[in-house]
């Protein structure tokens, strides 16, 4: 108790809390801009947290990690721009309800849910983490590869419009992530002798030329053919989100944030992963799936809640074992070591305050992120008021410094434009973005632990039917490619039959 | 026509005037350091620790500002400072694998493409076990592996890399066959797979186990040295384990370098200023609680030591591949 009062009086001095809030603003702008992402916000103000004493500077971190998974969302809904991968899965439903004039709404659902997805994941990490580390370290290559198989059978539940084109996307997305060096036998791919593609085709330049440089593509067609036919922005009422939205999307959001701390907790995956998968599963369980892709308000809360509950998640095995739980931790860890802090299983014994610092500080962290949120709800909306000849010059220049600004690398930038282009075309033909950027996350994850499933089983196959873990994904994954498909059928089938019970409709019709 | 004429003799004398400045003092402006490692890894806190420290023995406001460049296994990263103009301002974690890639066709680039300044690591490999684990001391790991030959799981950071040649030394001067597991994702990665009793045992870093040791969850079975671990002590080398010498000297260093070339003013500057920070007892006391050793080898003795090295694994990876 001492122990916690002790923390406590740290977090709450006037330091630590404008800390904590200039961490979670820059965040926030941070993750807003495409381009770049969580890691480099991260990354960029990490130097910062040596010179300050004690935990100042990791609650500073914690403040940058939580505002820069919500930031994305707001670009990714004002102006269908994922401002990090994480909320690429936002624009999908996020968009299309800002395109309705209802952007306040949007704004105002993600930034709850982004607050509902931490503090979830926040309250699992204070009174679960030994039990998730327990099972994140329980998993190994065939969990890892039936989760990742999982991921990629999710393209065809979002791509709305064609599953073919769907699947000819991802199958594009794991092309691009074959690019680089073999990661079982270190061998080259696909690198032409080229420097740069042997380090493989950097992730973030892609996603912002798949989805912001297309998009101001799409934007100066519209110009050229006859100016702005857009909808003029119904001014925003409200800025919480009515009671009735709230009880609606409440199951999707804790159902989003389990899945967030999840995946979280497993080392290796991170925001872009949970995010897709939240989507997904808000779809199955909804009583509208319909609505999905056409501005569902579960579709916007699934990927913010989830996405926003990998922070405490990812703190898990960190905290308890030393091993990041993603990209973000990982670069977390170095502030940690510097400040003395051995993580593992002796941190929770040896620094208690420190640990109950970071405790209180992760609900701090969030509640100043939605507290931005909100506070900022209003003037960020105003961005869909600005002419499109106006925004989109300086949303292909923020692309520019943005993918410039992942390795310091004009390649990078030419990359953002050639992906750029490919998007327009794609977009022209009817494909959407997600299948690919999918086909790129979960790409190398699926490809490296099948392969060390195979190294480790011997060439053995069956270790994949005899983990029930493994097992159980692998039949999700399953159904999830081919309800779709088959689903239909099978209802029209069942139907002439006997006319079938109520649960098979639903199951058809996802 | 005059006027152009002064504008043109100012706007000379402004750039002449920059360059002169630039050439009185180094640095000027911040240096970038490139990690060619993920972030969070043994190398990348390493590094960060050692240029935060250098950080004070710079002019006031110049910074390093550090770069992680993974992919690749880290050739990008090495190639990207290799290339870069030999000016002082961006600079390179070489890792032990400069010393391997070269002779496995991975890296166009070896150690005479690098000035080296001070090496910030330089830990012997050591062999790791589960807590739990049947093996109790070297001997029995070695005789077990022997008596299922390809049936020991043994985890490594990437296949080619110091741990995997490790594993494979050991295999060719104790008669053994491992099954190698590469996690591509980095050591912590194996260690992960380790506390969940998915493999075997590892080959790593003391500082990448060090907390699960501690904590009782694993336990190191030798040292791959001359002399023992000075953190854990209480750790055989693998001479002492197994009673014969066998020559299975390992050790996973890690050298800031700039480009070749680099100019010996430039050199000296930082050669001094990194010595002065790797000799502070600060320093050595915050690497030691990442399970580091401190080492003082700067300049020419970094050199001399990636020579070596690149020479010994010539050796080791050419007769490797003639089995």
């Amino acid at each position: 108790m001492n122990d916690i009062l002790t923390a406590a009086s740290a977090v709450f001095s006037l330091h630590a809390l404008l800390m904590i809030f200039l961490g979670a603003f820059a965040g926030v702008i941070i993750g807003a801009l495409p381009g770049l992402t969580v890691n480099m916000g991260i990354a960029l103000l990490m130097p910062l947290t040596f010179t300050f004493q004690g935990m100042t500077g990791i609650l500073m971190l914690l403040g940058v990690y939580c505002g820069a998974i919500y930031g994305g969302s707001i670009t990714a809904i004002l102006i269908n721009t994922p401002g990090t991968p994480a909320s690429a899965a936002t624009i999908l439903d996020g968009y299309p309800l800002a395109l309705k004039g209802e952007a306040g709404r949007a704004l105002g659902l993600s930034t709850m849910s982004s607050l509902v997805g931490g503090l979830f994941s926040a309250i699992c990490l204070v009174l679960v983490s030994p039990l998730l580390a327990k099972v994140a370290v329980g998993l190994s290559a065939p969990e890892y590869f039936s989760l990742a198989v999982f991921g990629i059978s999710i393209i065809t539940s979002v791509s709305s419009l064609s599953i073919v084109k769907g699947l000819m996307g991802g199958a594009l997305g794991l092309f691009i992530a074959m690019i680089g060096l073999d990661p079982m036998t270190a061998g080259f791919r696909y690198t032409f002798d080229s420097v740069y593609l042997m380090g493989g085709i950097s992730f973030v330049p892609v996603l912002v030329g798949l989805f912001a440089f297309s998009q101001g593509m799409v934007s100066m067609e519209d110009s050229y053919r006859g100016g702005e036919n857009r909808k003029v922005q119904v001014p925003i009422k409200r800025i919480l989100p009515t009671w009735l939205d709230m009880k609606r999307v409440f199951p999707t959001q804790m159902r989003s944030a389990i899945i967030g701390t999840i995946i979280g907790a497993i080392p290796g995956t991170g925001g872009d992963i949970a995010s897709y998968v939240s989507y997904t599963e808000a779809k199955r369980w909804s009583k509208h799936p319909e609505e999905f892709g056409h501005g569902s308000v579960e579709g916007v809360s699934a990927p913010e809640a989830g996405a926003n509950a990998v922070a405490g998640g990812a703190l898990v095995p960190l905290l308890t074992l030393g091993i990041p739980g993603d990209g973000a931790t990982a670069i977390m860890m170095g502030a940690f070591m510097v400040q003395g802090l051995s993580l593992g299983p002796l941190l929770f014994t040896e620094h208690p305050v420190e640990v109950n610092t970071i405790f209180i500080g992760l609900f701090v962290a969030n509640l100043m992120m939605a507290a931005i949120g909100f506070a900022g709800l209003r003037s960020s909306a105003k961005i869909m008021d600005v002419p499109r000849r106006i925004l989109v010059p300086i949303v292909l220049t923020l692309c520019a410094v943005g993918s410039y600004s992942v390795n310091h690398t004009m390649i990078d930038v030419f990359v953002t434009m050639g992906f750029g282009v490919l998007g327009y075309i794609l977009l022209k033909l009817d494909f959407s973005m997600s299948p690919i950027v999918i086909g790129i996350i979960l790409g190398p994850m699926a490809e490296t632990n099948l392969r060390r499933t195979l190294v480790m089983s011997q060439g053995d196959y069956s270790v994949f039917f005899t983990r029930p873990v493994c097992a159980t994904f692998l039949v999700i994954a399953v159904m999830t490619l081919f309800l779709p498909i088959v689903g239909p059928k099978v209802w029209a089938w069942w139907k002439k039959r006997s006319g079938g019970p109520a649960l098979v409709e639903a199951e058809g019709k996802e | 026509m005059k006027k152009i004429s002064v504008l043109f003799v100012a706007l000379l004398s402004a750039i002449g005037g920059q360059a002169l400045a630039q050439n009185i003092t180094y640095p000027t402006k911040n240096i970038e350091v490139v990690i060619p490692k993920g972030a969070g890894g043994p190398t990348d806190t390493a590094t960060r620790t050692l240029i935060e420290f250098a950080k004070n023995k710079m002019p006031k406001g110049i910074i390093f500002v550090p770069d992680n460049k993974p992919a690749g296994n880290g050739v990008a990263g090495l190639l990207d400072v290799a290339k870069s103009k030999p000016d002082g301002y961006k600079l390179v974690m070489t890792t032990v694998e400069l010393a391997m890639f070269p002779h496995e066709g991975k890296s166009p680039v070896t150690y005479a493409d690098f000035t080296p300044i001070v090496a910030g690591v330089a830990d012997p490999v050591v062999l790791v076990v589960k807590a739990d684990s049947p093996y109790k001391n070297l001997k029995d790991f070695i005789e077990g592996a022997k008596a299922k030959p390809g049936k020991v799981q043994m985890g490594n950071s990437g296949m080619g890399a110091v741990y995997h040649l490790a594993a494979l030394n050991i295999e060719r001067k104790l008669g053994v066959k491992f099954n190698h597991v590469p996690f591509t994702e980095g050591a912590s990665a194996t260690v992960a797979s380790l506390v969940g009793g998915h493999i075997d045992a590892i080959i790593t870093g003391p500082s990448a186990a060090k907390s699960q040791v501690d904590a009782g969850a694993l336990r190191i079975l030798g040292v791959m040295d001359t002399k023992r671990f000075e953190l854990f002590p209480d750790v055989p080398t693998f001479q002492e384990a197994l009673g014969q010498d066998l020559g299975l000297h390992m050790r996973a260093w890690a050298i800031l370098a700039g480009p070749a070339k680099l100019p010996e003013n430039i050199t000296r500057e930082l050669t001094t200023a990194f010595g002065d920070v790797v000799k502070s007892p600060e320093y050595q006391a915050a690497i030691k609680k990442m399970g580091i050793m401190p080492v003082v080898i700067v300049g020419k003795d970094a050199a001399a030591m990636m020579k070596e090295d690149h020479d010994t694994y010539k050796v080791l990876i050419e007769e490797s591949k003639k089995k």
